[in-house]
Order: structure tokens, then C-alpha cells, then sequence
């Protein structure tokens, strides 16, 4: 499935198994509402008190999703590596402003280090997977480097918040036992090891658990989509092997990188943890 | 030796010691008695650099307590803590880790031996998780460390709580023949006893 750079076939055409996925009609799309009645009503009847969530949730992701199809075809038209290269970096802007939530990290510290902690493995996955895996020329097309690169982000979120939490809520809990080692080794990173062992093991581990099951529970979301696409599934499996594997290893790489380039800005010069740096204690 | 000239320290709102100024000597032995809570744990704590005075200064073996010198103070440094806050780990393990971090070579089981002997301590502890152990059996592996450590200013806050007497009584005259520079934070007569001390008594 190599392109030379083309634009990407509309998504109305009609035809061959290779020529992308059939249209949805509008309103098809829209005869899927008729669930959430059951949903709304239940969820009334059991006093649960979430329907204005369940609605709102719905309605958001519609918008959203919404928004971003629109712009991805503007973006796929227009195919400007400037304008994708951009759109990359936005992406991972907001990825460190939803981990920094999750994390409970204050932003304003933390954003340029995990910013880069981000950037650095993300692009080289991402640059490599295009480039020597996929065998594009066009290294910043559109069409590979969004899907594939949003794909790249969005699984390293978790993963990065887990690491994060654990590293520093585990050194505020355990903040006696860190300056101790501190006094005995009399040095940073020797003192910090135990956590940062312990939270690179729990970052990845999820990880290491889906890569275990998959397939054998469900296929996952990029094979089903590549497969409504047109692809056959020997192709979309090698690119579900390809994908999980830059997955895992932008997941790793990042984890690291996110705690380590974390340290100059959480500890102080007397390497002790700086207490304001929780968004909420 | 330590100066603290003219330290004042708070913690959150409640003022801990004002205007706190003396000086331990080089080898000098000095035990500071008081009830708990007049911030005899929060001195240790400045003078390590784990937190900072609000005002004064504190001055070891002629540096300055900054962050340009905390580390090579820290390096003189040994200090035991009230819980011995050791992380979870096997003894052994631990013990290997500080060792050969500090001194860049194999740590010999001759050395450990002679060191557990002398504290009365079974070989078989060092296979043992650090919070598998008594409050005494964990004072002795804190101890243990410091004298492998060989640091030559001891800061130790209650190093013998939960001893039993004679125990006491002999590391307590033990560390006192160290060529050490000491401060003793402890409620327990086996370091009051000593000729070789000096008390300073806190209200």
C-alpha cells in the first residue's frame, strides 16, 4: 500500500475493494441514536444522575470528531509537510496538557521537558516508521503521518500519565525514604532509581499485557479500519505487528525520557522534591 | 566541624528555633538532650540540605551550606535517622548497593561479617527485607552502614532506641572512641555517661 505522494482518493467513490471505505448516509449514522433512548431512560429509572454526561459526552465527541474530519481533509488536500509538521506539534501540545492533568503535574513547570520528552522519540518513530517501514517518499504525508502518528500519541498518553503519577506521588509519599537514600548516596539519580524503576515497569506494563492478548480478543482498531478500507488482512496485519511495535517502543523511550528531562524542574538545587510542583496537594 | 550561626527556622507557621547559634568541634562528641518536638530532628534535616533556614547560616568543615557545596558537604555527612527510613529492599542488596556506589569496589563479606558480629546480628539477616525486621534489628543495620560508610561527622537521631541496656551501653562507648566528628540527638543514659561528651540540653 505505497502511495507516490498523490492526494487522497474522496472518500464518495464508489467501486473495487481498494478504493476505500464505503460511504455512511447521514442518517444511517443517526438511526444509532435510537440506542441511547434505552440508555437515557435506564439510567433515569435508576436515579444515576449521568444523563446530562451521557448526553453532553455524546455530543462533544460528535462536535469534535467532527471538527477534526473537517480539518484532516483540508489537511490531506492541502498536504503541506509545513502545515502537517504543525499540526503534529499541536497534537502533542495538547497530549502534554491532557497528561499533566491526568498526572497532576503543574503545566506551567513540566510542559517544555515532557514537550521534548514527547517530540524526540515520537518523531524518530514516527519519521522511521514512514520512511523505512512503510517506504513512502513523502516522509510528512498527510495521509500516513496524522493516522499514524496520532495513533503513536494517543496510545503513549496512558502510559506517560502512569509513569509520571507513580514516579512523583510515589516520591511525595515516600519522601523520608528518598532523602535518606539521598544522604547515603549523595547522589540524585542513584537515590531516585528504585522509583524510577518501579514507575518505568508500571507505565509499560499495561502494554505488555495488550501486546499479549491481542488479536485473540478483538482486532484492533487500525486493522478493522485498514480492513473496511479495502485492505486484505495479510497487509493489515503487518501493519498492526508495525504499529505495535512503534507503539511500545515510543511508549518506553518516552516514559524515560519524560521522567528524566522531569528532574530539573521538580527537584531543587538541594535535590530535594519541590513541593509546589501538584496541581492540587 | 559544624557552625550554625544566628538560624532561625520555621516549619509552615509555627516557629521552630529563633536565632540558633553554636558550634561542634572538630572530633568533638556533642549530645543534645531535650523533650521532642523543640526541633532537634529539624536541625539535622538543615544541616543536610534538606530543607533551608529562613534566616543564618550554617557552615561545615568550612563551606558554606549552599547548593555549590551541598554535595561535598553530604559527603561527609552520615546520618541516621529517628525510622531508619530504609527502603523495602533485601539487606544484602542494599547494603551492596551504598557500598559499591561509595567506593567504587566489591564489598567483601569479611568486612559485613566483622560489622555484624560486633552488633550482634545473624549472617542470615542480610537475606532478610528491611521491613521484615525489629525496630532494634533495623537500628543495628542503620548503625551497620555507618560504620561501613566511614563518614567523619555522624549525625544520629535516637541511634539507640530500641536497643536493649547492654547493647546500649556498647555501641554507645563504641562511637564515642570513634576519631569522629558526633551529634547525638537521644533520650538513652549509656551517652550521657561518657566523660568523652558534651550535653547541650534544649527547652
Amino acid at each position: 500500500m505505497t502511495s507516490v505522494g498523490r492526494t487522497v482518493q474522496p472518500l464518495e467513490s464508489k467501486g473495487g475493494p481498494n478504493m476505500g471505505a464505503q460511504d455512511l448516509n447521514i442518517f444511517s449514522l443517526g438511526s444509532l441514536l435510537i440506542f441511547l433512548i434505552p440508555i437515557l431512560y435506564i439510567s433515569r429509572y435508576l436515579k444515576l444522575g449521568i444523563n446530562k454526561e451521557i448526553i453532553i459526552g455524546m455530543v462533544r465527541m460528535c462536535l469534535q470528531l467532527s471538527f477534526v474530519g473537517l480539518y484532516l481533509e483540508f489537511l490531506f488536500k492541502f498536504d503541506s509537510p509545513w502545515l502537517n509538521g504543525a499540526y503534529l506539534l499541536l497534537m502533542i501540545s495538547i497530549a502534554c496538557h491532557s497528561i499533566l492533568k491526568s498526572s497532576n503535574l503543574k503545566l506551567r513547570i513540566f510542559f517544555k521537558p515532557l514537550f521534548f520528552a514527547l517530540l524526540i522519540p515520537f518523531g524518530i518513530m514516527l519519521l522511521f516508521f514512514n520512511g523505512v517501514v512503510a517506504h513512502i517518499d513523502n516522509l510528512f504525508e498527510a495521509k500516513y503521518l496524522v493516522p499514524v502518528g496520532g495513533m503513536l500519541l494517543g496510545n503513549c498518553l496512558r502510559s506517560i500519565i502512569i509513569g509520571l503519577t507513580h514516579f512523583y506521588s510515589g516520591l511525595k509519599k515516600n519522601e523520608r525514604e528518598y532523602l535518606y537514600s539521598l544522604s547515603l548516596f549523595n547522589n540524585r539519580t542513584q537515590a531516585l532509581k528504585p522509583w524510577f524503576k518501579e514507575s518505568l515497569v508500571a507505565a509499560i506494563n499495561p502494554t505488555l499485557a495488550s501486546m499479549a492478548t491481542i488479536g485473540l480478543v478483538s482486532l484492533p482498531g487500525m486493522m478493522t479500519g485498514q480492513i473496511l478500507g479495502g485492505s486484505i488482512p495479510i497487509v493489515a496485519i503487518k501493519y498492526q505487528i508495525a504499529i505495535m511495535g512503534c507503539i511500545f517502543y515510543t511508549e518506553y523511550f518516552s516514559v524515560i525520557l519524560s521522567i528524566l528531562f522531569s528532574l530539573k524542574t521538580g527537584f531543587n538545587a538541594f535535590d530535594v522534591l519541590k513541593t509546589n510542583i501538584f496541581q492540587n496537594n | 566541624m559544624i557552625s550554625i550561626e544566628s538560624v532561625s527556622h520555621d516549619i509552615g507557621t509555627s516557629r521552630i528555633f529563633s536565632n540558633l547559634s553554636f558550634c561542634v568541634n572538630k572530633n568533638e562528641k556533642l549530645l543534645i538532650l531535650g523533650k521532642s518536638g523543640l526541633g532537634k530532628t529539624s536541625l539535622f534535616r538543615l544541616i543536610l540540605g534538606f530543607e533551608q533556614p529562613g534566616s543564618g547560616k550554617i557552615v561545615v568543615n568550612g563551606r558554606n551550606l549552599d547548593k555549590d557545596h551541598i554535595h561535598q558537604i553530604r559527603q561527609q555527612l552520615f546520618y541516621l535517622s529517628q525510622d531508619i527510613d530504609l527502603k523495602n529492599e533485601i539487606i544484602l542488596g542494599l547494603v551492596t548497593d551504598i557500598w559499591e556506589f561509595n567506593f567504587a569496589r566489591e564489598l567483601y563479606q569479611e568486612e559485613i561479617n566483622r560489622q555484624l558480629s560486633f552488633l550482634e546480628l545473624s549472617p542470615g539477616i542480610l537475606q532478610k527485607r528491611t521491613g521484615e525486621l525489629s525496630g532494634g534489628e533495623r537500628q543495628r543495620i542503620g548503625l551497620l552502614i555507618g560504620f561501613l560508610l566511614d563518614r567523619p561527622i555522624w549525625l544520629l537521631d535516637e541511634p539507640t532506641s530500641a536497643l536493649d541496656d547492654a547493647m546500649k551501653k556498647k555501641i554507645a562507648n563504641h562511637i564515642l572512641a570513634l576519631d569522629k566528628t558526633l551529634v547525638i540527638i537521644s533520650h538513652d543514659q549509656c551517652w550521657q555517661d561518657s566523660s568523652a561528651v558534651r550535653i547541650e540540653r534544649w527547652s
